[in-house]
């Protein structure tokens, strides 16, 4: 889903966003007329353990010379650990809101689906039992202790409530 | 804090995406939506939908940018050879190395806006788009050497700075890792000139004869004082600062850098003006800076040749190892 | 500072040799130095100034080395800066300019071969030698892969590249075995264990490398069985006459200064 290498368009799908100016015509003639120096993508890793993640891009002829060029721009100071090169035409991309957003209720798929807080006071309440201490252990996710159990994967959580307390 | 040396976080799809202006409006609601964004202080990034104005006014500005980094490589250039040390070769040769790579940066970020490389070459060499000023002038002795890296450098790192949070997104990131690497330029340029400043008396003026004869061009470029309301770079958030805002700021900074020194400002008129709040100073040249920047300067013509004749020597090379690629899908 | 184990016999042998290999890298790394800012590709500027800033630091420390053993008050400056060009001891190799970018991809691939292999032979006899050869044989890798990649590249395109790139060769060949020369007081070396075997034999080395990257790019070259040693006092070229009066100018605009 590009346009000859210079720019991750999707020419067929009208819900992602395209940029109106560049028509056609200029986008052939950057193909043709730049004897392609093809652009790569870097991702870098800053030091063990890291995960890898995007730094820019070079440009290069082939694969073998845009791991050198992505040495020189990436780390010639020695600021990576390691760098993934890839060819930015090979990078599929997905953008499409309906597939990664999709609109209808998913929360029975996040933990911020499951309040319980309420039904939790109405049954203390009726076996005449207090809610355990906050040393009380809990199966955590996150591996924290105490009644900050939020999930920070899910999105639209009540942030510092702990689903199973 | 944003890693200096990441260039474009992994943005997710609602940022990049869900822009209410990227779906098919007419183009008048396109536009407001576009410009109440970048007004309210948000990022454009290169998937975007932008009004024409937007995307030639950001292509402009960033290709001046390029193109000086890539002509500024060249006063420097002829002093490798003569530096006097193995740290100065070295630390001189990773400089100019570096002012190479602002250049592949910059001129990446403005490919990505849909002009090609080898487009912006031609455009440079036929003497249609401009460098900054400062790349027109000879440079003489090794001073200048210490004086271009330090206050140029800094000169530019003062609009620089004022670039890191740029409307355009690529812009705006690659202006944070420049910014980063050009503090080490300045360190140098500074070592430099006080390493000469403490040496004989011969040394110490050529210091002072070189920031005789570069004050001037100092002074010019950040430009003429702009109207802040006319200023459309201005207005799409591409700066964020004015001309007169910029120099301001490099002589509060280095000014008394200088006189510390024992250097003497070739401007008898320049002093803070305490109740005004800023500095005063003989107006600089502006017809020497027109004059300069549309390649007229005393070293204009030379480069850009030198560019001509390096590009024409090369181009077999860049032939031959992409010879195989010519076949277009 | 003595050279821990090594005889004051050996110091001259040891001294020359760190002398020539000090100025191999010193020429080659400022003469490279030239193409940044012209060079062919933007991205490909930036690798070769890398390059030969390496070869500038692998000079440095081989300067500082020297300086350290002499002990005669020069620091690593002094040693490279402060000689008439015909005290310089870099291999005739080196002579000759960076030429056009077949010329410096030549030069640079006989070159970094021959020291690959000169590296190579460098023993455990002076642990402070061997110690900084050891990071310099890591720093030489990427530059022994770049230039692998240029050479196939330029082999490969036929044409003007290739043959740019083959009379290049050709005519470098001549002097090439210069890197790789037996140094004075081999002998010494040897038995002192500063070098594990004789030049030599790194050249039988070199030459087999050279023919495993260029056989197959259908590339021979004539590389001198018998290389001549270094020669003192030999006439430098115009090139390096050029290099040297650019190289030293500031230096000798005001004598004894710091910069």
């Amino acid at each position: 889903m590009t346009d000859g290498g210079d720019r991750m368009v999707d020419e067929g799908d009208p819900n992602t966003g395209r940029a109106g100016a560049l028509d056609e015509g200029a986008a052939a003639e950057v193909t043709t007329a730049a004897a392609t120096l093809e652009p790569y993508e870097v991702f870098r890793q800053e030091k063990d353990g890291d995960p890898m993640r995007h730094g820019g891009n070079v440009m290069a002829p082939d694969p073998e010379l845009a791991l050198h060029y992505a040495r020189e721009m990436f780390s010639r100071r020695g600021e990576s650990v390691r760098l993934w090169v890839v060819r930015r035409a090979d990078i599929g991309v997905l953008e499409d809101l309906d597939l990664l957003q999709p609109p209808l209720d998913r929360s029975f798929k996040k933990p911020g689906g499951y309040v319980m807080r309420d039904k939790l006071a109405a049954a203390r309440e009726r076996a005449g039992t207090s809610k355990p201490g906050a040393r009380a252990a809990s199966h955590d996710r996150t591996g924290r202790r105490g009644t900050d159990g939020s999930d920070t994967h899910a999105s639209g959580d009540t942030p510092g409530e702990d689903p199973l307390v | 804090m944003t890693d200096p040396v990441a260039l474009d976080p992994v943005l997710s799809p609602q940022d990049r995406s869900a822009r209410p202006w990227n779906d098919d409006l007419d183009h008048d609601e396109r536009f407001a939506l576009f410009e109440a964004h970048v007004l309210a202080g948000g990022k454009i990034e290169p998937n975007d939908w932008m009004p024409d104005e937007y995307r030639t006014a950001v292509l402009r500005f960033v290709e001046m940018h390029a193109n000086s980094e890539l002509m500024g490589v060249l006063p420097e250039r002829e002093w490798i050879m003569r530096a006097p040390t193995l740290k100065r070769k070295l630390a001189l040769t990773a400089k100019v190395q570096d002012e190479v790579g602002h250049a592949q940066l910059l001129y990446r970020v403005a490919e990505d806006l849909g002009k090609s490389r080898e487009a912006m070459y031609d455009d440079l060499l036929a003497g249609k788009t401009k460098f900054h000023n400062v790349f027109h002038y000879p440079t003489r002795t090794w001073a200048d050497i210490g004086i271009i890296a330090w206050l140029v450098d800094a000169a530019a790192i003062v609009a620089q700075q004022a670039l890191r949070d740029s409307s355009y997104g690529p812009y705006a990131r690659t202006m944070q890792k420049i910014c980063w690497e050009e503090s080490v330029h300045i360190m140098h340029g500074r070592d430099v000139v006080v390493t000469m400043m403490t040496g004989t008396d011969s040394q110490r003026a050529m210091v002072q004869e070189a920031l005789d004869r570069w004050w001037g061009p100092l002074m010019q470029m950040h430009g003429p004082r702009s109207d802040r309301a006319k200023d459309r770079d201005l207005h799409w958030r591409i700066k964020a600062k004015t001309s007169e805002e910029l120099r301001q700021e490099f002589l509060t900074i280095y000014v008394p850098r200088l006189l510390e020194l024992g250097l003497v400002i070739p401007d008898p008129a320049l002093a803070f003006d305490d109740e005004a709040g800023e500095w005063r100073y003989t107006d600089p040249d502006w017809a020497e800076l027109r004059t300069v920047v549309t390649n007229h300067g005393p070293m204009s013509e030379e480069r850009l040749e030198f560019r001509r004749v390096n590009r024409a020597a090369t181009t077999w090379v860049r032939e031959a190892i992409l010879a195989e690629k010519r076949a277009v899908a | 500072m003595t050279a821990k184990g090594i005889t004051p016999e050996t110091v001259p042998a040891l001294a020359e040799f760190l002398l020539s290999m000090a100025d191999d890298e010193f020429v080659i790394g400022f003469s490279d130095s030239e193409w940044t800012g012209i060079a062919p590709i933007l991205e490909e500027d930036v690798a070769m100034s890398s390059i030969a800033q390496d070869e500038l630091g692998h000079a440095r420390a081989l300067y500082e080395l020297l300086a350290d053993l002499l002990a005669d008050g020069r620091d690593a400056d002094a040693l490279a800066y402060d000689r008439e060009p015909d005290a310089y001891r870099h291999a005739r190799l080196l002579e000759h300019g960076r030429g056009d970018w077949a010329t410096t991809m030549a030069r640079r691939f006989l070159y970094d071969t021959a020291d690959a292999a000169r590296l190579a032979s460098i023993g455990e006899g002076w642990p402070p030698l061997a110690d900084l050869v050891a990071k310099i044989r890591r720093e030489e890798r990427y530059h022994l892969m770049h230039v692998t990649a240029w050479a196939n590249r330029l082999a490969a395109a036929g044409g003007e590249a290739r043959s740019r790139f083959v009379s290049a060769l050709e005519a470098l060949a001549v002097d090439a075995p210069s890197v790789i020369s037996a140094p004075e007081g081999e002998a010494e070396l040897v038995a002192a264990g500063i070098l594990s075997r004789p030049m030599a034999d790194a050249a039988t080395e070199w030459r087999q490398e050279v023919v495993r990257i260029l056989g197959p790019l259908d590339i021979s070259l004539t590389l001198d069985a018998d290389p001549a040693p270094r020669d003192i006092g030999r006439v430098p070229s115009a090139d390096f006459q050029w290099l040297w009066g650019e190289f030293t100018s500031v230096r000798r605009s005001e004598v004894g200064a710091t910069w």
